[in-house]
Protein backbone atom coordinates (compact mmCIF):
# COMPACT_ATOMS: atom_id res chain seq x y z
CA UNK A 1 0.00 0.00 0.00
CA UNK A 2 3.12 2.65 0.91
CA UNK A 3 4.13 2.00 -2.32
CA UNK A 4 0.85 3.44 -4.29
CA UNK A 5 0.39 6.01 -1.66
CA UNK A 6 4.23 6.78 -3.00
CA UNK A 7 3.10 6.85 -6.84
CA UNK A 8 0.53 8.66 -5.90
CA UNK A 9 2.50 11.23 -4.26
CA UNK A 10 5.16 10.74 -7.10
CA UNK A 11 2.33 11.14 -10.23
CA UNK A 12 0.87 14.62 -8.28
CA UNK A 13 4.17 16.25 -7.86
CA UNK A 14 3.82 16.00 -4.27
CA UNK A 15 6.74 18.43 -3.91
CA UNK A 16 4.42 21.45 -5.61
CA UNK A 17 2.24 20.74 -2.50
CA UNK A 18 4.70 20.86 -0.32
CA UNK A 19 5.76 23.89 -1.16
CA UNK A 20 2.32 25.38 -1.34
CA UNK A 21 2.11 23.95 2.38
CA UNK A 22 5.31 25.69 3.01
CA UNK A 23 4.14 28.90 2.14
CA UNK A 24 0.89 28.57 3.45
CA UNK A 25 2.22 28.10 6.80
CA UNK A 26 4.86 30.80 7.08
CA UNK A 27 2.13 33.47 6.12
CA UNK A 28 -0.44 31.86 8.82
CA UNK A 29 2.38 31.83 11.34
CA UNK A 30 3.15 35.54 10.49
CA UNK A 31 -0.45 36.47 11.10
CA UNK A 32 -0.65 34.36 14.33
CA UNK A 33 2.52 36.52 15.55
CA UNK A 34 0.72 39.43 14.20
CA UNK A 35 -2.29 38.88 16.47
CA UNK A 36 0.11 37.86 19.30
CA UNK A 37 2.14 40.71 19.10
CA UNK A 38 -1.27 43.22 19.03
CA UNK A 39 -1.99 41.75 22.39
CA UNK A 40 0.63 43.32 23.99
CA UNK A 41 -0.75 46.63 23.36
CA UNK A 42 -4.35 45.84 24.25
CA UNK A 43 -4.91 43.02 26.47
CA UNK A 44 -3.40 41.69 29.31
CA UNK A 45 -1.08 39.04 27.80
CA UNK A 46 -1.25 36.00 29.98
CA UNK A 47 -5.01 36.00 30.19
CA UNK A 48 -5.33 37.04 26.57
CA UNK A 49 -3.06 34.00 25.66
CA UNK A 50 -4.92 31.71 27.63
CA UNK A 51 -8.13 32.68 26.13
CA UNK A 52 -7.28 33.60 22.44
CA UNK A 53 -3.97 32.46 21.64
CA UNK A 54 -4.56 28.61 21.45
CA UNK A 55 -7.58 29.16 19.42
CA UNK A 56 -5.82 31.37 17.04
CA UNK A 57 -3.85 28.83 16.25
CA UNK A 58 -5.97 26.16 15.86
CA UNK A 59 -8.39 28.11 14.09
CA UNK A 60 -6.00 29.54 11.38
CA UNK A 61 -4.19 26.11 10.85
CA UNK A 62 -7.50 23.95 10.38
CA UNK A 63 -8.30 26.08 8.14
CA UNK A 64 -5.76 26.19 5.86
CA UNK A 65 -5.72 22.37 6.29
CA UNK A 66 -9.76 21.65 5.48
CA UNK A 67 -8.53 23.74 2.65
CA UNK A 68 -5.67 22.44 1.61
CA UNK A 69 -7.44 18.93 1.81
CA UNK A 70 -10.36 19.47 -0.44
CA UNK A 71 -8.07 20.71 -2.64
CA UNK A 72 -5.68 17.85 -3.18
CA UNK A 73 -8.77 16.08 -3.06
CA UNK A 74 -9.50 17.52 -6.29
CA UNK A 75 -6.27 17.03 -7.63
CA UNK A 76 -6.00 13.20 -6.13
CA UNK A 77 -9.24 11.53 -6.44
CA UNK A 78 -11.32 13.50 -8.99
CA UNK A 79 -9.69 15.31 -11.51
CA UNK A 80 -8.29 11.64 -12.78
CA UNK A 81 -12.20 11.19 -13.77
CA UNK A 82 -11.92 14.94 -15.82
CA UNK A 83 -8.86 14.26 -17.30
CA UNK A 84 -9.26 10.10 -17.62
CA UNK A 85 -5.86 9.09 -15.79
CA UNK A 86 -8.45 7.29 -14.59
CA UNK A 87 -9.09 4.43 -17.44
CA UNK A 88 -5.32 4.19 -17.05
CA UNK A 89 -4.81 3.44 -13.29
CA UNK A 90 -7.99 1.23 -13.51
CA UNK A 91 -6.14 -0.87 -16.20
CA UNK A 92 -3.31 -2.24 -14.21
CA UNK A 93 -3.20 -5.05 -12.01
CA UNK A 94 -4.21 -3.61 -8.98
CA UNK A 95 -7.25 -4.09 -7.07
CA UNK A 96 -9.41 -0.74 -7.92
CA UNK A 97 -10.14 -0.84 -3.73
CA UNK A 98 -6.28 -0.73 -3.13
CA UNK A 99 -5.82 1.55 -6.23
CA UNK A 100 -8.70 4.62 -4.48
CA UNK A 101 -7.41 3.67 -0.97
CA UNK A 102 -4.33 4.79 -2.03
CA UNK A 103 -5.49 8.29 -3.43
CA UNK A 104 -7.01 8.96 -0.20
CA UNK A 105 -4.32 8.10 2.32
CA UNK A 106 -1.75 9.57 -0.12
CA UNK A 107 -3.89 13.09 0.54
CA UNK A 108 -4.78 12.25 4.61
CA UNK A 109 -1.36 11.41 5.24
CA UNK A 110 0.50 14.30 4.00
CA UNK A 111 -2.44 16.77 5.49
CA UNK A 112 -2.55 15.06 8.57
CA UNK A 113 1.69 15.25 8.70
CA UNK A 114 1.62 18.94 7.59
CA UNK A 115 -1.03 19.87 9.92
CA UNK A 116 0.17 18.61 13.18
CA UNK A 117 4.36 20.17 11.84
CA UNK A 118 2.52 23.58 11.45
CA UNK A 119 0.92 23.11 14.67
CA UNK A 120 3.84 22.12 16.47
CA UNK A 121 5.63 24.67 14.51
CA UNK A 122 3.70 27.48 15.02
CA UNK A 123 3.36 26.74 19.08
CA UNK A 124 7.13 25.79 19.39
CA UNK A 125 7.60 29.54 16.57
CA UNK A 126 5.79 31.27 19.76
CA UNK A 127 7.14 29.92 22.79
CA UNK A 128 10.60 30.39 21.07
CA UNK A 129 9.26 34.37 20.96
CA UNK A 130 7.44 34.87 23.93
CA UNK A 131 10.38 37.05 25.36
CA UNK A 132 9.87 39.20 22.80
CA UNK A 133 6.01 39.34 22.54
CA UNK A 134 5.38 39.12 26.28
CA UNK A 135 3.08 35.62 25.73
CA UNK A 136 3.53 34.15 28.76
CA UNK A 137 5.32 30.74 27.69
CA UNK A 138 3.10 28.98 30.12
CA UNK A 139 0.16 29.07 28.59
CA UNK A 140 1.57 26.88 25.79
CA UNK A 141 1.48 24.13 27.28
CA UNK A 142 4.50 22.28 25.18
CA UNK A 143 5.64 19.81 27.90
CA UNK A 144 2.66 18.41 28.35
CA UNK A 145 1.66 14.79 26.84
CA UNK A 146 -2.03 15.39 26.60
CA UNK A 147 -1.16 18.66 24.57
CA UNK A 148 0.23 16.55 21.78
CA UNK A 149 -2.44 14.27 22.12
CA UNK A 150 -4.90 16.65 21.39
CA UNK A 151 -2.48 17.95 18.55
CA UNK A 152 -2.70 15.00 16.95
CA UNK A 153 -6.69 13.86 17.59
CA UNK A 154 -7.80 17.15 16.39
CA UNK A 155 -5.61 17.18 13.05
CA UNK A 156 -6.72 13.72 12.57
CA UNK A 157 -10.46 14.95 12.99
CA UNK A 158 -10.06 18.02 10.81
CA UNK A 159 -8.67 16.02 7.85
CA UNK A 160 -11.02 13.48 8.09
CA UNK A 161 -13.78 16.41 7.81
CA UNK A 162 -12.15 17.53 4.98
CA UNK A 163 -12.87 14.18 3.15
CA UNK A 164 -16.61 14.93 3.19
CA UNK A 165 -15.43 17.16 -0.20
CA UNK A 166 -14.65 13.60 -2.08
CA UNK A 167 -18.66 12.36 -2.42
CA UNK A 168 -19.65 15.69 -3.36
CA UNK A 169 -16.72 15.94 -6.17
CA UNK A 170 -16.56 12.38 -7.50
CA UNK A 171 -20.78 12.84 -7.50
CA UNK A 172 -20.94 16.05 -9.82
CA UNK A 173 -17.01 14.84 -11.63
CA UNK A 174 -16.07 18.26 -10.83
CA UNK A 175 -13.18 19.14 -8.90
CA UNK A 176 -14.37 23.18 -8.36
CA UNK A 177 -16.93 21.21 -6.24
CA UNK A 178 -14.74 19.68 -3.88
CA UNK A 179 -13.41 22.60 -3.62
CA UNK A 180 -16.31 24.84 -2.79
CA UNK A 181 -16.84 21.81 -0.43
CA UNK A 182 -13.92 22.45 1.57
CA UNK A 183 -14.95 26.68 1.83
CA UNK A 184 -18.21 25.30 3.26
CA UNK A 185 -16.62 22.76 6.03
CA UNK A 186 -14.33 25.59 6.74
CA UNK A 187 -17.30 27.88 7.07
CA UNK A 188 -19.45 25.78 9.44
CA UNK A 189 -17.14 24.04 11.54
CA UNK A 190 -14.69 27.36 11.93
CA UNK A 191 -16.58 30.12 11.50
CA UNK A 192 -19.03 32.27 13.55
CA UNK A 193 -22.57 33.84 14.24
CA UNK A 194 -21.98 36.44 16.45
CA UNK A 195 -20.59 34.67 19.63
CA UNK A 196 -22.51 31.10 18.36
CA UNK A 197 -20.14 29.26 16.77
CA UNK A 198 -19.57 25.07 16.01
CA UNK A 199 -16.15 25.20 16.58
CA UNK A 200 -16.20 23.27 19.53
CA UNK A 201 -19.08 21.35 19.26
CA UNK A 202 -18.15 17.78 19.89
CA UNK A 203 -20.96 16.24 18.85
CA UNK A 204 -21.62 18.19 15.53
CA UNK A 205 -17.33 16.91 14.61
CA UNK A 206 -18.49 13.78 15.94
CA UNK A 207 -21.65 13.93 12.83
CA UNK A 208 -19.38 15.11 10.63
CA UNK A 209 -16.15 12.30 11.02
CA UNK A 210 -19.09 9.42 10.74
CA UNK A 211 -20.34 11.18 7.74
CA UNK A 212 -16.91 11.53 6.09
CA UNK A 213 -16.20 8.30 7.00
CA UNK A 214 -19.54 6.53 5.73
CA UNK A 215 -18.61 8.71 2.34
CA UNK A 216 -15.18 7.04 2.09
CA UNK A 217 -16.50 3.39 2.79
CA UNK A 218 -19.17 3.90 0.29
CA UNK A 219 -16.43 4.94 -2.48
CA UNK A 220 -14.25 2.14 -2.21
CA UNK A 221 -17.30 -0.08 -1.78
CA UNK A 222 -18.72 0.77 -5.02
CA UNK A 223 -15.19 1.04 -6.95
CA UNK A 224 -15.38 -2.18 -7.70
CA UNK A 225 -18.57 -2.64 -9.99
CA UNK A 226 -18.85 0.95 -11.71
CA UNK A 227 -18.15 1.47 -15.05
CA UNK A 228 -15.72 3.74 -15.85
CA UNK A 229 -16.85 7.08 -17.77
CA UNK B 1 -7.88 -24.14 -31.77
CA UNK B 2 -6.67 -22.11 -29.01
CA UNK B 3 -8.13 -18.55 -28.52
CA UNK B 4 -6.16 -16.57 -25.67
CA UNK B 5 -9.86 -14.20 -26.03
CA UNK B 6 -13.58 -15.02 -26.34
CA UNK B 7 -16.09 -13.49 -25.39
CA UNK B 8 -19.78 -15.70 -25.06
CA UNK B 9 -22.77 -13.68 -25.76
CA UNK B 10 -21.10 -10.36 -24.19
CA UNK B 11 -24.19 -7.70 -24.02
CA UNK B 12 -23.96 -4.24 -22.45
CA UNK B 13 -26.69 -2.56 -21.99
CA UNK B 14 -27.11 1.24 -20.65
CA UNK B 15 -30.09 2.63 -19.75
CA UNK B 16 -31.77 0.51 -21.44
CA UNK B 17 -30.14 0.55 -24.47
CA UNK B 18 -28.38 -2.20 -25.72
CA UNK B 19 -24.82 -1.04 -26.94
CA UNK B 20 -23.61 -4.56 -27.35
CA UNK B 21 -25.41 -7.44 -28.06
CA UNK B 22 -24.42 -11.33 -27.93
CA UNK B 23 -21.23 -10.45 -29.36
CA UNK B 24 -19.09 -13.66 -29.68
CA UNK B 25 -15.31 -12.76 -30.30
CA UNK B 26 -12.85 -15.30 -30.41
CA UNK B 27 -9.11 -14.35 -31.26
CA UNK B 28 -6.59 -17.09 -31.27
CA UNK B 29 -3.20 -17.09 -30.25
CA UNK B 30 -0.01 -15.49 -31.87
CA UNK B 31 -2.36 -13.75 -34.42
CA UNK B 32 -3.36 -10.03 -35.35
CA UNK B 33 -7.36 -9.51 -34.83
CA UNK B 34 -8.81 -6.53 -36.56
CA UNK B 35 -11.65 -5.29 -35.00
CA UNK B 36 -13.76 -3.52 -37.84
CA UNK B 37 -17.34 -1.41 -37.83
CA UNK B 38 -18.78 1.48 -38.00
CA UNK B 39 -18.60 4.54 -35.65
CA UNK B 40 -20.89 3.72 -32.55
CA UNK B 41 -21.08 -0.13 -33.74
CA UNK B 42 -19.54 -1.08 -30.46
CA UNK B 43 -15.90 -1.42 -30.49
CA UNK B 44 -14.79 0.57 -27.77
CA UNK B 45 -17.58 -0.82 -25.70
CA UNK B 46 -16.06 -4.26 -26.09
CA UNK B 47 -12.57 -3.19 -25.90
CA UNK B 48 -13.34 -1.66 -22.70
CA UNK B 49 -15.05 -4.86 -20.76
CA UNK B 50 -12.18 -7.10 -22.14
CA UNK B 51 -9.84 -4.85 -20.47
CA UNK B 52 -12.27 -4.44 -17.20
CA UNK B 53 -12.91 -1.05 -17.18
CA UNK B 54 -16.71 -1.61 -18.00
CA UNK B 55 -18.54 -4.50 -16.56
CA UNK B 56 -20.60 -6.95 -18.89
CA UNK B 57 -24.56 -6.47 -18.20
CA UNK B 58 -24.61 -10.64 -19.65
CA UNK B 59 -22.12 -12.98 -21.23
CA UNK B 60 -18.49 -13.37 -20.35
CA UNK B 61 -15.05 -12.50 -21.51
CA UNK B 62 -12.82 -15.34 -21.27
CA UNK B 63 -8.91 -14.26 -21.13
CA UNK B 64 -6.10 -16.34 -21.75
CA UNK B 65 -8.72 -19.34 -20.77
CA UNK B 66 -9.53 -18.00 -17.77
CA UNK B 67 -12.84 -16.06 -17.06
CA UNK B 68 -12.70 -12.18 -16.75
CA UNK B 69 -14.16 -11.02 -12.91
CA UNK B 70 -14.29 -8.01 -11.31
CA UNK B 71 -11.61 -9.32 -9.22
CA UNK B 72 -9.23 -10.74 -12.18
CA UNK B 73 -6.67 -7.82 -11.78
CA UNK B 74 -3.88 -10.13 -12.67
CA UNK B 75 -4.85 -10.84 -16.15
CA UNK B 76 -4.29 -6.91 -16.51
CA UNK B 77 -0.73 -7.57 -16.09
CA UNK B 78 -0.13 -10.10 -18.94
CA UNK B 79 -2.11 -7.13 -20.93
CA UNK B 80 -0.96 -3.83 -22.72
CA UNK B 81 -4.35 -1.38 -24.18
CA UNK B 82 -4.59 1.82 -25.65
CA UNK B 83 -8.60 2.69 -25.42
CA UNK B 84 -9.85 5.96 -27.26
CA UNK B 85 -6.89 7.81 -26.47
CA UNK B 86 -3.61 7.43 -24.39
CA UNK B 87 -3.53 9.72 -21.43
CA UNK B 88 -0.43 11.05 -19.64
CA UNK B 89 1.10 13.01 -17.04
CA UNK B 90 1.37 15.84 -18.46
CA UNK B 91 3.19 17.40 -16.68
CA UNK B 92 6.17 14.69 -16.44
CA UNK B 93 8.43 13.81 -19.21
CA UNK B 94 7.99 10.57 -21.27
CA UNK B 95 10.93 8.78 -19.31
CA UNK B 96 9.14 9.32 -16.43
CA UNK B 97 6.13 8.25 -17.50
CA UNK B 98 6.90 4.96 -18.67
CA UNK B 99 8.68 4.02 -15.74
CA UNK B 100 5.88 5.23 -13.46
CA UNK B 101 3.61 2.12 -16.15
CA UNK B 102 6.39 -0.10 -15.05
CA UNK B 103 6.18 0.72 -11.43
CA UNK B 104 2.30 -0.05 -11.18
CA UNK B 105 2.62 -3.33 -13.63
CA UNK B 106 5.59 -4.35 -11.28
CA UNK B 107 7.55 -5.00 -14.58
CA UNK B 108 11.37 -4.33 -14.07
CA UNK B 109 13.88 -4.75 -16.78
CA UNK B 110 16.84 -2.43 -17.29
CA UNK B 111 17.38 -0.90 -20.83
CA UNK B 112 13.51 -1.58 -21.58
CA UNK B 113 12.63 1.97 -21.33
CA UNK B 114 14.96 3.34 -23.86
CA UNK B 115 15.00 0.47 -26.22
CA UNK B 116 11.25 0.76 -26.35
CA UNK B 117 11.62 4.06 -26.73
CA UNK B 118 13.99 3.49 -29.66
CA UNK B 119 11.27 1.36 -31.23
CA UNK B 120 9.48 4.23 -31.44
CA UNK B 121 11.46 6.72 -32.51
CA UNK B 122 11.14 8.56 -29.35
CA UNK B 123 14.58 8.55 -27.97
CA UNK B 124 15.21 12.58 -28.27
CA UNK B 125 11.72 13.03 -27.22
CA UNK B 126 11.88 10.82 -23.65
CA UNK B 127 13.14 13.84 -21.20
CA UNK B 128 10.59 16.32 -22.84
CA UNK B 129 7.19 16.97 -20.37
CA UNK B 130 4.40 15.44 -22.53
CA UNK B 131 2.67 18.47 -22.69
CA UNK B 132 5.31 19.14 -25.53
CA UNK B 133 4.38 16.44 -27.35
CA UNK B 134 2.61 16.36 -30.62
CA UNK B 135 -0.50 14.66 -31.10
CA UNK B 136 1.67 11.49 -33.29
CA UNK B 137 4.15 11.98 -30.46
CA UNK B 138 1.69 11.32 -27.82
CA UNK B 139 0.38 8.26 -30.19
CA UNK B 140 3.46 6.73 -29.87
CA UNK B 141 4.06 7.49 -26.60
CA UNK B 142 1.25 5.44 -25.74
CA UNK B 143 1.85 2.32 -27.96
CA UNK B 144 5.66 2.30 -26.20
CA UNK B 145 3.49 2.19 -22.44
CA UNK B 146 1.46 -0.58 -24.25
CA UNK B 147 3.75 -2.28 -25.47
CA UNK B 148 6.62 -1.86 -22.66
CA UNK B 149 6.06 -4.85 -20.41
CA UNK B 150 5.77 -7.26 -23.55
CA UNK B 151 2.76 -8.40 -22.95
CA UNK B 152 0.80 -11.63 -24.25
CA UNK B 153 -1.97 -9.82 -25.20
CA UNK B 154 -2.29 -6.15 -26.59
CA UNK B 155 -5.92 -4.22 -27.09
CA UNK B 156 -5.66 -1.12 -29.33
CA UNK B 157 -8.46 1.06 -30.14
CA UNK B 158 -7.41 3.20 -33.00
CA UNK B 159 -3.76 3.25 -32.14
CA UNK B 160 -2.69 5.03 -35.55
CA UNK B 161 -4.71 8.16 -35.15
CA UNK B 162 -3.00 11.46 -35.56
CA UNK B 163 -0.12 9.69 -37.30
CA UNK B 164 0.81 10.49 -40.52
CA UNK B 165 1.49 7.98 -43.03
CA UNK B 166 4.88 7.14 -42.85
CA UNK B 167 4.01 6.39 -38.66
CA UNK B 168 1.38 4.49 -39.53
CA UNK B 169 3.61 2.15 -41.88
CA UNK B 170 6.39 2.39 -39.19
CA UNK B 171 3.98 1.48 -36.36
CA UNK B 172 2.12 -1.56 -38.67
CA UNK B 173 5.49 -2.75 -39.22
CA UNK B 174 5.81 -2.73 -35.71
CA UNK B 175 2.67 -4.49 -34.89
CA UNK B 176 3.76 -7.24 -37.15
CA UNK B 177 7.14 -7.99 -35.58
CA UNK B 178 5.68 -8.20 -32.34
CA UNK B 179 3.17 -10.70 -33.50
CA UNK B 180 5.78 -12.62 -35.49
CA UNK B 181 9.04 -12.13 -33.10
CA UNK B 182 7.39 -12.13 -29.77
CA UNK B 183 3.92 -14.23 -30.36
CA UNK B 184 2.04 -11.13 -28.98
CA UNK B 185 -1.76 -11.77 -29.77
CA UNK B 186 -3.16 -8.17 -30.87
CA UNK B 187 -6.88 -7.03 -31.67
CA UNK B 188 -6.66 -3.98 -33.10
CA UNK B 189 -9.53 -1.67 -34.38
CA UNK B 190 -9.62 0.81 -36.93
CA UNK B 191 -11.85 2.96 -39.18
CA UNK B 192 -8.88 2.98 -41.81
CA UNK B 193 -9.81 -0.43 -43.45
CA UNK B 194 -6.77 -0.59 -45.80
CA UNK B 195 -4.21 -0.24 -42.39
CA UNK B 196 -6.24 -3.12 -40.81
CA UNK B 197 -6.33 -5.17 -44.23
CA UNK B 198 -2.41 -5.48 -44.63
CA UNK B 199 -1.41 -6.87 -41.06
CA UNK B 200 -4.77 -8.50 -39.45
CA UNK B 201 -4.86 -12.30 -39.94
CA UNK B 202 -8.36 -12.28 -39.23
CA UNK B 203 -11.31 -9.53 -39.21
CA UNK B 204 -14.46 -9.40 -36.96
CA UNK B 205 -17.08 -7.05 -38.18
CA UNK B 206 -19.08 -5.72 -35.72
CA UNK B 207 -22.44 -3.49 -36.70
CA UNK B 208 -25.45 -2.04 -34.39
CA UNK B 209 -23.47 -3.69 -31.58
CA UNK B 210 -23.85 -7.17 -33.07
CA UNK B 211 -20.83 -9.47 -34.27
CA UNK B 212 -21.85 -10.01 -37.94
CA UNK B 213 -19.15 -12.16 -39.24
CA UNK B 214 -15.59 -13.13 -38.55
CA UNK B 215 -13.46 -14.47 -40.98
CA UNK B 216 -9.73 -15.24 -41.81
CA UNK B 217 -8.36 -12.80 -44.29
CA UNK B 218 -6.91 -15.76 -46.18
CA UNK B 219 -10.42 -16.53 -47.05
CA UNK B 220 -11.59 -13.08 -48.03
CA UNK B 221 -8.77 -12.74 -50.83
CA UNK B 222 -10.09 -16.39 -51.03
CA UNK B 223 -13.92 -15.61 -52.11
CA UNK B 224 -14.42 -15.05 -55.42
CA UNK B 225 -13.28 -11.41 -54.61
CA UNK B 226 -10.83 -11.04 -58.33
CA UNK B 227 -12.99 -9.78 -60.74
CA UNK B 228 -12.90 -8.57 -64.01
CA UNK B 229 -13.86 -4.74 -63.94
CA UNK B 230 -15.47 -3.23 -67.33
CA UNK B 231 -16.41 0.30 -68.06
CA UNK B 232 -18.93 0.68 -70.91
CA UNK B 233 -21.41 2.87 -72.77
CA UNK B 234 -24.29 0.45 -72.71
CA UNK B 235 -24.44 -2.13 -70.03
CA UNK B 236 -27.10 -3.83 -70.96
CA UNK B 237 -26.24 -4.47 -74.29
CA UNK B 238 -22.49 -5.75 -72.56
CA UNK B 239 -24.51 -7.69 -70.30
CA UNK B 240 -26.43 -9.58 -73.22
CA UNK B 241 -23.31 -10.66 -75.30
CA UNK B 242 -21.52 -11.59 -71.67
CA UNK B 243 -24.62 -13.95 -71.53
CA UNK B 244 -23.92 -15.23 -74.86
CA UNK B 245 -20.65 -15.43 -73.71
CA UNK B 246 -21.57 -18.11 -71.73
CA UNK B 247 -20.64 -16.26 -68.77
CA UNK B 248 -22.81 -16.21 -65.67
CA UNK B 249 -21.07 -14.26 -62.62
CA UNK B 250 -21.21 -11.23 -63.45
CA UNK B 251 -22.86 -7.85 -61.82
CA UNK B 252 -23.91 -4.83 -63.52
CA UNK B 253 -22.90 -2.17 -60.26
CA UNK B 254 -24.24 1.03 -62.22
CA UNK B 255 -25.14 2.84 -65.36
CA UNK B 256 -21.35 2.03 -66.38
CA UNK B 257 -19.47 -0.38 -64.52
CA UNK B 258 -20.17 -4.50 -64.73
CA UNK B 259 -17.66 -6.75 -62.60
CA UNK B 260 -17.17 -10.07 -64.11
CA UNK B 261 -15.97 -13.30 -61.52
CA UNK B 262 -15.07 -15.75 -64.01
CA UNK B 263 -11.56 -14.35 -63.73
CA UNK B 264 -10.31 -17.21 -66.36
CA UNK B 265 -11.75 -14.98 -69.28
CA UNK B 266 -9.28 -13.74 -72.08
CA UNK B 267 -9.60 -10.01 -71.28
CA UNK B 268 -8.53 -9.66 -74.56
CA UNK B 269 -10.79 -11.84 -76.03
CA UNK B 270 -13.54 -10.44 -74.09
CA UNK B 271 -12.56 -6.65 -75.62
CA UNK B 272 -12.43 -7.95 -78.81
CA UNK B 273 -15.76 -9.73 -78.37
CA UNK B 274 -17.64 -6.03 -76.94
CA UNK B 275 -15.73 -4.32 -79.79
CA UNK B 276 -17.12 -6.33 -82.34
CA UNK B 277 -20.78 -5.98 -80.91
CA UNK B 278 -20.24 -2.30 -81.29
CA UNK B 279 -19.82 -1.73 -77.67
CA UNK B 280 -18.65 1.14 -76.50
CA UNK B 281 -15.69 -0.01 -74.05
CA UNK B 282 -14.29 2.66 -71.80
CA UNK B 283 -11.67 0.09 -69.82
CA UNK B 284 -11.82 -3.00 -68.83
CA UNK B 285 -8.94 -4.76 -66.39
CA UNK B 286 -8.21 -6.87 -63.32
CA UNK B 287 -8.35 -5.95 -60.15
CA UNK B 288 -9.31 -7.27 -56.66
CA UNK B 289 -11.82 -6.94 -54.15
CA UNK B 290 -10.58 -5.47 -50.93
CA UNK B 291 -11.33 -5.64 -47.52
CA UNK B 292 -12.73 -2.33 -47.85
CA UNK B 293 -15.60 -3.09 -50.36
CA UNK B 294 -16.17 -6.61 -48.36
CA UNK B 295 -17.31 -4.39 -45.10
CA UNK B 296 -19.11 -2.19 -47.02
CA UNK B 297 -21.30 -4.58 -48.74
CA UNK B 298 -21.72 -6.51 -45.48
CA UNK B 299 -22.66 -3.70 -43.42
CA UNK B 300 -24.86 -2.33 -46.10
CA UNK B 301 -26.31 -5.72 -46.65
CA UNK B 302 -27.26 -5.39 -42.25
CA UNK B 303 -28.12 -1.74 -43.19
CA UNK B 304 -30.93 -2.98 -45.42
CA UNK B 305 -32.52 -6.14 -43.30
CA UNK B 306 -32.69 -3.46 -40.83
Amino acid sequence: MFKLVRLEWKKNNIGKYVWYAFITSVLLLLMVLMVAGEMESKETIQSYGKSMLIPCVDMFTNLAYILFTSVMIAGFCVSPYQNRTINLIFSYPVSRRKLVLAQIASVWIFNFIALVLSKICFYGTLAAASPYIHIAAENLPLKSGEFYADILAGSAAMVSIGFLALPVGLWMKSSKAAIITGVLIVCFTQGNIGSYTLMYNLPFYCVLICLSAAAIISVICTVESRDVA
Amino acid sequence: MSYILQTNHLTKTINGKDLVKNADIHVEKGTIYGFLGPNGAGKTTIMKMITNLWKPTDGSIEIFGEILTTKSYYLLKRMGNIIEFPVFYEHMSGIENLKLHSEYMGYYHPNNIEQTLELLSLSDAGNKPVKQYSLGMKQRLGIARAVLCKPELLILDEPTNGLDPAGMKQIRDLFRRLCTEYGITIMISSHILSEVESIADTIGIIHHGVMKNEIAMKEITEQNTEYIALSVGDTQKAAYILAEMGLERFKIVDEQNIRIYDTRMNIQELSKTLVLHQVELHSIGQKAESLEDYFLKLTQELGNEK
